[in-house]
């Protein structure tokens, strides 16, 4: 039965069969965030159960097993059904593979399960106040004592933490004589430690879910190190092809979903629309085919870097482009109607600064794509 | 000749791109002939298209071998010119021979009064890669500038305004070929229409980025630039421009009421 499945067309179509015989679509209503938490662990209980949620995750794991690709498909039936949101999707895309990678296989073993399954929540506490596109300048600070360390310090623009029971959390163990790349270690926190507060931003499109997550001599456990001493910067990093794969075809999913929503509203204006419509589906065309690219090349064992810079600038552009483009065409929609579109349209805002902003995808392209030297 | 190894690939590729810098027109249209052009298109159009007309973007060197393309598609005969729509709703025929027409870089591009619809898929691919070909020579030769040029007491590839747009246009160029790439099974006209799009239009970001930071010596016939700055504004134009397309394809949403997604896992 597993083995059939791991064909991604037919895995596919199983899902869709699942999913059309068992309906989770959202209650309506309530457009909360705690609304869209409540949904968001009701979906990956639901695939868990059902096996879903554990095709392309490795056995040792809780999973069983096939390629990476299986992920990408069930997140782009999850997101782009509207079953779940892309950001809350995202962090499981992102946070198994690190804890896989880099956790004790016996932690590994005991948690993944809890954050697939919809039990836990999970959060990444990378960027602070004053290390954001300089994230290797970051100050937390993790100190040994015995077998534990404590840690002080703030992060910030983390996602969902006011839910989160654990944080993958990058700290600076390393004293001023070490490089910055050698100098950063990762944990794996329990965010009800004492010492941890955890307070939620007010955002310019009203759903607050980033937080400053504050950290006052808080004890970790040393076996709850992921990697070694001074691995945490190689996480990061690590981090990143994932985050630029599955988690992004999701994404364009939700994109998608949204585009076909506008074309729906505007079908009846004419011709007129014609141009924006089509250069927001040329930009959406041109991101799937790349991300469709780059998914193959991870499925094919490829080490994935920063090419992957081109996915997130394509990403961001096309993804501002449509809700640009939703203001265009349905005028006053946005700024006089309190209904999604605003929310998405301001949300869109931040495409170029997440994940690294526009001008530092541009930057590493132009260090290690095109060759061109140092600045 | 159906599949190639990498290696008979890599020398493949290597023989076209030798002809195509000593040979142009005409010349060049016996050159391929003789390296078995028609066969390679019949028998494996899928490595053979790609990589003949990415060649003559790169090299700067053309042919009239968007015909054969399209006589395969329609299955014309041999040797024929049939009219290809132009940008606005024309027609052209691209000649075997050098005419006197002044089409901008010297293509042997001529108006005629009118054509037949038929199915452009393949030779919109081909013009996409053709036009992806050209955009990369544009950056090959403005990377090469930047590095190069000292300003200020520094290369100018070391200022960060420089350095985007030389990002930019790859961006773009990679997003084509992506689009480019992508096996058209489900509806291939309206795939091969978008890759034609985001070529032409990759070609543009190019030649307008490249073209800059090139400065004044790219304004010059001496540089080569010109010639692919003139051979993506034409090719843009040929088969529908990369604005009439991408127009075409939202109109299709539109009466279609929902967006084809086309590429899968």
């Amino acid at each position: 039965m597993s083995n059939e499945l791991f064909d991604p067309a037919t895995f596919r179509t199983a899902l869709r069969e699942w999913l059309d015989e068992n309906d989770l679509t959202p209650p309506p209503g309530d457009q909360s965030l705690d609304a869209h938490q409540a949904q968001h662990l009701r979906v990956l209980k639901a695939l868990y159960d059902a096996d879903w949620m554990r095709y392309g995750w490795p056995e040792s794991a809780g999973g069983l097993g096939g390629p990476d690709i299986l992920r990408a498909i069930v997140g782009e039936e999850v997101v782009g059904r509207g079953l779940d949101h892309p950001g809350p999707y995202s962090m499981l895309d992102v946070l198994t593979p690190t804890m896989i990678d880099y956790a004790r296989p016996e932690l590994a073993a005991e948690m993944v399960p809890r954050l697939l399954s919809g039990q836990e929540t999970w959060c990444q506490g990378f960027s602070e106040p004053g290390s954001g596109s300089d994230l290797a300048s970051l100050t937390t600070r993790a100190v040994q004592d015995g077998d534990h360390w404590v840690v002080n310090g703030q992060k910030v623009w983390t996602s969902f933490a006011q839910y989160a029971t654990r944080c993958v959390l990058l700290t600076r163990t390393g004293g001023p004589e070490v490089p910055n790349h050698q100098a950063i270690t990762a944990f794996f926190v329990d965010l009800d430690s004492p010492g941890v507060t955890v307070r939620p931003l007010r955002t310019m499109h009203d759903v607050d879910e980033f937080c400053e997550v504050y950290f006052d001599d808080v004890v970790v456990p040393a076996d709850r190190m992921l990697g070694r001493v001074g691995d945490g910067w190689k996480l990061a990093m690590d981090l990143l092809p994932y985050e630029r794969s599955t988690c992004f075809w999701q994404r364009i999913a939700y994109l998608y979903a949204r585009f076909d929503a506008l074309v729906d509203e505007v079908k009846g204006q004419g011709a007129a629309s014609d141009s924006e419509l089509g250069e927001v589906y040329l930009a959406l065309h041109t991101l799937r085919c790349r991300s469709r690219a780059t998914q193959h090349r991870l499925a094919a064992g490829h080490k994935l870097g920063a090419e992957t810079s081109i996915d997130k600038v394509l990403l961001a552009g096309a993804e501002q482009q449509l809700f640009d483009t939703v203001r265009d065409l349905l005028p006053g929609r946005i700024e006089l109607t309190d209904d999604p579109w605003r929310t998405e349209f301001l949300y869109s805002r931040a495409a170029t600064i997440y994940g690294g902003t526009a001008e530092v995808q541009r930057n590493i392209i132009a260090r290690r794509l095109l060759d061109l030297g140092k600045e | 000749m159906e599949t190639l190894d990498a290696e008979s690939l890599a020398m493949l590729e290597d023989t076209l791109r030798k002809t195509m810098l000593s040979k142009s027109g005409a010349e060049l249209d016996a050159a391929l002939a003789e390296l078995g052009w028609a066969e390679m298109l019949s028998e494996m159009p899928d490595t053979a298209i790609p990589l003949v007309f990415r060649l003559l973007g790169e090299t700067g060197s053309h042919a009239s071998i968007l015909n054969d393309v399209l006589l395969e598609t329609i299955g014309g005969l041999p040797g024929g010119t049939p009219p290809m729509p132009y940008a606005g709703g024309g027609w052209v025929v691209w000649e075997r021979t050098a005419n006197a027409e002044p089409t901008l870089g010297g293509l042997p591009l001529r108006r005629v009064p009118e054509g037949e619809t038929m199915r452009l898929g393949d030779t919109r691919r081909a013009a996409g890669w053709w036009l992806v070909g050209t955009a990369r020579a544009m950056l090959n030769l403005a990377r090469q500038h930047a590095l190069d040029r000292v300003q200020f007491g520094r290369p100018i590839a070391q200022f960060q305004a420089i350095r985007h747009r030389l990002a930019e246009t790859l961006v773009a160029i990679e997003g084509a070929e992506a689009t480019l790439g992508l096996p058209g099974d489900e509806s291939p006209d309206l795939t091969a229409m978008l890759a034609k799009a985001a070529a032409g239009k990759a070609a543009l970001t190019a030649a307008k980025h490249c073209q800059q930071v090139l400065g004044g010596i790219g304004f010059t016939a001496e540089h080569e630039l010109h010639v692919h700055v003139k051979r993506a504004l034409v090719l843009d134009g040929l088969l529908g421009s990369s604005k009439e397309l991408t127009r075409r394809a939202g109109a299709g949403l539109r009466a279609r009421g929902s967006v084809p997604r086309l590429a899968y896992l």
